[in-house]
């Protein structure tokens, strides 16, 4: 994809002004939105094709019989609360974007603003966590969980997680920034230091905590491996479980597979339409992932 | 004020937090309360692995016992057969997992070892009543270590017979149905049934490379051989054998030489042989009964036929057999009783297993409903041919880990040597080695 | 790390405050010490008990006489976790095969998307800003779906003979390979084409991230320096090579980094799209990891796997930062 003639082009002024530049460049950046679009493009249509349609070989790429034929089997399978996935999926994610925001918030806050005993230990700590992949704290967290019976329970994906290292990290850098003329100037009006991080603080952390909040909803709501380990219960399964229980159940039923997957991935693409600046802004200022 | 308030608020808010969870947690023993109260319904927790006929027949039979015992709520929840199998092991930690369990038979005697299940009550049945009642290949599955833990219902069989496909039979000069009664018919006629598209094969004649299939050959093949599996300490394995390599190279020529089937396309990660069955690219498919009666509830409008399949080596046919599934109850339930009553309702009594045999097309572990089997042939006819088999089969043996045996040593194995990665001999000896080594590091 | 990693003056914390006055100890404390209680529990004691279980032959399904069930039944081996992993059993031959393929597949989704996401964030940067920003959301668009979905649509799209990708490869005339995710035989330059297919997926997925980050660090290069160059009759590969990419150089580490550790952790395309499969070409070590812990409950070993897992992202970790340091100083 990168050959010498495309980064020809890497100045704004170049492009603007060669008009053969200008159209590689375009036809580069279509072939690349392609690429990005074809493939969800592709499982849409297959959802909406009549199952006979989807074994023939060659396919089709446009149904050429509309069905909602699998939407309607999937609603209507008791086998399949719906509903109820989605309001688990909802529950946790939520949650843990509350908790997490007050949790970062509040620690940020402190580590930005306050001088005390063991700070850069307490710190260095937070810094050393951000290191640690989950797979390496999995077992002891899953038999953490076990003791305190929380195997099968949705507060057993919440409660392993309240408090995020990378979360305190990237509000202290933020912190950091507010002017401590306002701070003080609160202190002086009577605010109590609560009172100064609730009322003076937060609300001005609008961006930082919209990035963090949408990052965590999106980590947590598109989770496998953890609701795969701590759930067994199938109304307790979280929307991504379902998936993979429906592909084993319908083995080579396409049409129900890609129905299912899209009813997944909609609600997160609707939100990510509505969100999509703050997100993309949010990873280009904090590099999260 | 406030600030003592915030530091107690977050301190509260940890330990609520962390104690939420417990009552979360609690419906999973609600039964002990339940007992507790007397006079009170006593829940009953039955889980299964999903598969839409066993949870038609399951939900059948339960709604019949909630009718007969007005006392007693069942709740019935079903799981992924890969998450099934992860769930037990989990939630028997965490002691978090149903009453009733309905468990592979030959998975049985592990979990008991490791004091997992409850012994079946002596006044709910002894195992010499249980050994008039049942066939031994299912029941000697539940009998671990002189006792007994739960009760059968499936004969497991995954040889002797196939599906096959009549319109995939149309203009190929194969009759149809077929009559199999050498491998060298099957062989020749299966042949023809192969499709292809250039050098790809876009359809098998004869698919047999399953996680099921490729094992259940290779053991039938050693026995009929007159060989054995084991080694002399009934405990490792011996699959480095004469039996045991001409059995993998007739699966190999079957492949390779009859094209029967591509073990690159069509294998069990692939156009599984029961998926690609109902998908329509599999002519005839070799596969247990019970993919007859899951087949009619997911595909009701598909059409075809369970044959039986010939012998692979000599006259006498000889097979090994898993003891299939059935019901078992957890040593945590609260409920033993009403667990048990459970269980002999569904497994003991001729007419609940009747319903189960017969809606999941598997093959009965009851022997009055083979003795009689109108009532069964009237839901599940396509069973019949597996009948004259039930005689020559054999338990299986405690091979230690059953699904990783099959699953992780011998399929992958055959498999490599049926894509010609490996010779037959090179697959016996990895066979060997492996098992042995699953047998010395199991836990 | 951050752009607001370089913090204003004026939000620093004053010098001369250097203690706490009691309210304030009050609210530090009262919230600091819950959040660390806390951490200590989900975050220190993990991790401690996973040094510890590496040591051990623990298995949940037995019950063991000390701590936390550790020893009787679940003994104390000392280091032969770890000494077993170059052992000739099976286990272990499965364990260096997962390591290999991780090392793999993290190595070429890195040069895969660096290949990709660089010279495209200089294209992107160059078009009309309201252009840019439907394109740059477009190309995020996959970071922000379910893993489990992109990896079924994927296994879709690779299927042999309903998928797109060879009905598309037979339009154009070529010959499609036989099975992208089942042909043990096929490999691209030695590379599995199963694991070839996990490569293209992942990135698929992936590559919105790094390209946001240097379209961001793309936007913070003064134009000036680029005119300047232009003027100085600087072709354009000439900029890209001399000016943007030094300039470029500690997002590109920071990215390298990131891209490398993630890769590393990748699991659940992996488990879905191909399960491990064929041959074990696509079995990485979450998987391993995942298997041993859950199915097997062979926990110790698994923890001992998991440490050479977090060994794994250290030394990557600081390797990058030498070598990107010391090359690219020329």
């Amino acid at each position: 994809m990168a050959t010498v003639d495309l980064t020809q082009s890497s100045s704004p002024s170049v492009a603007r002004r060669n008009p053969l530049a200008r159209i590689g460049t375009y036809a580069v950046l279509a072939i690349g939105l392609a690429v990005t679009l074809v493939p969800f493009i592709w499982i849409l249509m297959t959802s909406l094709k009549p199952a006979s349609e989807i074994v023939r070989i060659p396919p089709t790429f446009f149904p050429e019989q509309w069905s909602l034929n699998s939407y309607q089997t999937i609603f209507n399978d008791p086998k399949v609360p719906l509903a109820r996935f989605y309001l688990n999926s909802t529950l946790v994610s939520v949650g843990r974007v509350v908790i997490t925001l007050f949790t970062s918030s509040l620690a940020g806050y402190i580590f930005a603003k306050f001088v005390f005993r063991g700070k850069n230990l307490l710190f260095g700590f937070i810094l050393i966590q951000l290191m640690i992949p989950f797979q390496v704290v999995m077992i002891p967290a899953y038999l953490i969980l076990v003791q305190l019976r929380l195997i099968d329970s949705l507060w057993g994906l919440v409660i392993p997680s309240m408090v995020d290292a990378f979360g305190i990290f990237l509000m202290r850098q933020f912190i950091s920034t507010f002017p401590n003329d306002l701070i003080d100037a609160a202190r002086i009006d009577g605010a109590s230091e609560f009172g100064v991080y609730w009322r003076v603080v937060m609300p001005n952390l609008g961006a930082p905590l919209a990035t963090l909040g949408i990052f965590t909803f999106m980590a947590t709501w598109n989770d496998y491996l953890w609701p795969l380990i701590v759930i067994t219960t199938h109304e307790k399964r979280t929307l991504p479980l379902l998936l993979t229980w429906y592909t084993s159940q319908h083995g080579q039923r396409y049409d129900l597979t890609m129905a299912a997957s899209i009813l997944v991935l909609l609600p997160i693409l609707v939100v990510y339409i509505f969100l999509q600046r703050w997100i993309v802004r949010g990873v280009a200022l904090t590099g999260m992932k | 004020m406030k600030r003592t308030a915030l530091a107690l608020l977050m301190i509260v808010a940890t330990l609520l937090a962390a104690c939420g969870g417990a009552p979360a947690a609690a419906p999973a023993t609600g039964g002990e309360q339940a007992a507790a109260g007397g006079g009170e319904k006593v829940t009953l927790r039955v889980w299964s692995h999903q598969n839409p006929s066993f949870i038609q027949a399951n939900e059948a039979v339960i709604a019949k016992f909630m009718e007969q015992n007005p006392d007693i709520e069942v709740t019935y929840e079903q799981f992924e057969y890969a998450q099934f199998i992860q769930a037990l092991q989990t939630s028997m930690q965490a002691g978090t997992e149903a009453d009733v369990i309905e468990m592979f038979g030959s998975w049985v005697c592990s979990y008991a070892s490791g004091g997992r299940l409850a012994e079946v009550p002596v006044d709910v049945m002894s195992y010499t009543e249980a050994q008039e009642l049942f066939f031994a290949a299912p029941l000697d599955g539940y009998y671990c270590d002189g006792k007994l833990y739960g009760l059968p219902n499936e004969f497991n069989l995954e040889v002797g017979g196939a599906l096959v496909n009549p319109a995939l039979f149309e203009g190929k000069d194969v009759p149809y149905p077929p009559v199999w009664d050498t491998m060298d018919t099957l062989r020749e006629q299966a042949a023809k049934l192969s499709e292809f598209d250039g050098d790809t094969m876009i359809r098998a004649g004869h698919h047999f490379v399953g996680g099921d299939g490729l094992p259940f050959l290779l053991l039938e093949g050693i026995l009929e051989q007159g060989g054995t599996y084991f080694a002399e300490d009934g405990k490792h394995f011996n699959f480095d054998t004469p039996e045991a390599v001409a059995t993998i190279q007739l699966l190999v020529d079957m492949a390779q030489k009859d094209k029967l089937v591509d073990p690159v396309l069509f294998n069990g990660e692939a156009n599984q042989p029961y998926d690609g069955f109902f998908a329509g690219v599999v002519a005839s498919s070799f596969i247990g009964s019970w993919a007859a009666g899951q087949g009619l509830v997911n595909y009701p409008d598909f059409e075809f036929d369970y044959v039986n399949t010939p012998i692979l080596f000599g006259t006498q046919r000889k097979f090994a057999a898993d003891a299939g599934w059935g019901k078992v109850v957890s040593a945590n339930s609260a409920n033993q009783e009403a667990a048990w009553k459970l269980v002999e309702f569904m497994a003991a009594e001729q007419e609940n297993a009747l319903t189960f045999n017969g809606t999941t097309g598997t093959i009965p572990a009851l022997k009055a409903l083979v003795d009689n089997p109108q009532g069964l042939l009237e839901q599940a006819p396509w069973v019949e041919p597996t009948f004259k088999l039930l005689p020559d089969g054999e338990y299986l043996g405690n091979v230690t880990d059953r699904d990783k045996l099959f699953y992780e040593i011998i399929y992958p194995a055959v498999l490599q040597a049926l894509q010609g990665s490996m010779s037959a001999e090179e697959a016996a000896q990895t066979i060997q080695a492996q098992a042995n080594e699953m047998v010395d590091t199991a836990p | 790390m951050t752009q607001a990693a370089i913090a204003g003056d004026p939000g620093a914390p004053r010098k001369e405050r250097a203690g706490l006055r009691p309210g304030q100890r009050t609210f530090v404390w009262g919230a600091l010490i819950p959040i660390f209680l806390y951490l200590g529990v989900f975050a220190l004691f993990p991790m401690i008990w996973v040094v510890v279980l590496s040591f051990f032959s623990y298995s949940p399904v037995r019950v063991g006489d000390g701590l936390l069930g550790l020893g009787g039944r679940n003994p104390f081996i000392g280091l032969e976790n770890f000494t077993s992993m170059l052992a000739d059993t099976q286990t272990a031959q499965l364990f260096r095969t997962s390591v290999k393929n991780t090392l793999i597949f993290a190595f070429l989704v890195l040069v895969v998307n660096l290949a990709i996401t660089l010279p495209l964030a200089v294209l992107v940067e160059s078009v009309h800003n309201r252009v840019k920003g439907v394109v740059r959301a477009i190309y995020f668009m996959p970071t922000i779906s379910s893993a489990v979905a992109v990896a079924i649509m994927w296994g879709y799209v690779f299927h042999p003979q309903q998928g797109l990708l060879n009905n598309f490869i037979k339009l154009i005339g070529l010959t499609p390979p036989k099975s992208w995710l089942t042909d043990p035989g096929a490999a691209v330059f030695g590379v599995p084409l199963a694991m070839v297919a996990v490569i293209i997926a992942y990135v698929w997925q992936d590559f919105g991230y790094n390209l946001v980050i240097f379209i961001a660090a793309l936007q913070g290069i003064p134009h000036d320096i680029r005119d300047a160059a232009q003027i100085d009759g600087a072709s354009g590969w000439q900029q890209f090579r001399r000016i943007t990419v030094p300039l470029l150089r500690p997002t590109l580490l920071f990215v390298c980094t990131l891209t490398m550790i993630s890769s590393f952790q990748v699991f659940v395309i992996f488990q879905v799209m191909t399960g491990g499969g064929p041959q074990n070409q696509t079995r990485s070590l979450t998987m391993d990891i995942y298997e041993n812990a859950f199915r097997y409950q062979a926990m110790g070993w698994a923890a001992a796997m998991s440490l050479i897992l977090f060994a794994m992202v250290l030394i990557v970790t600081l390797v990058q930062f030498r070598v990107l340091r010391t090359d690219w100083e020329y």
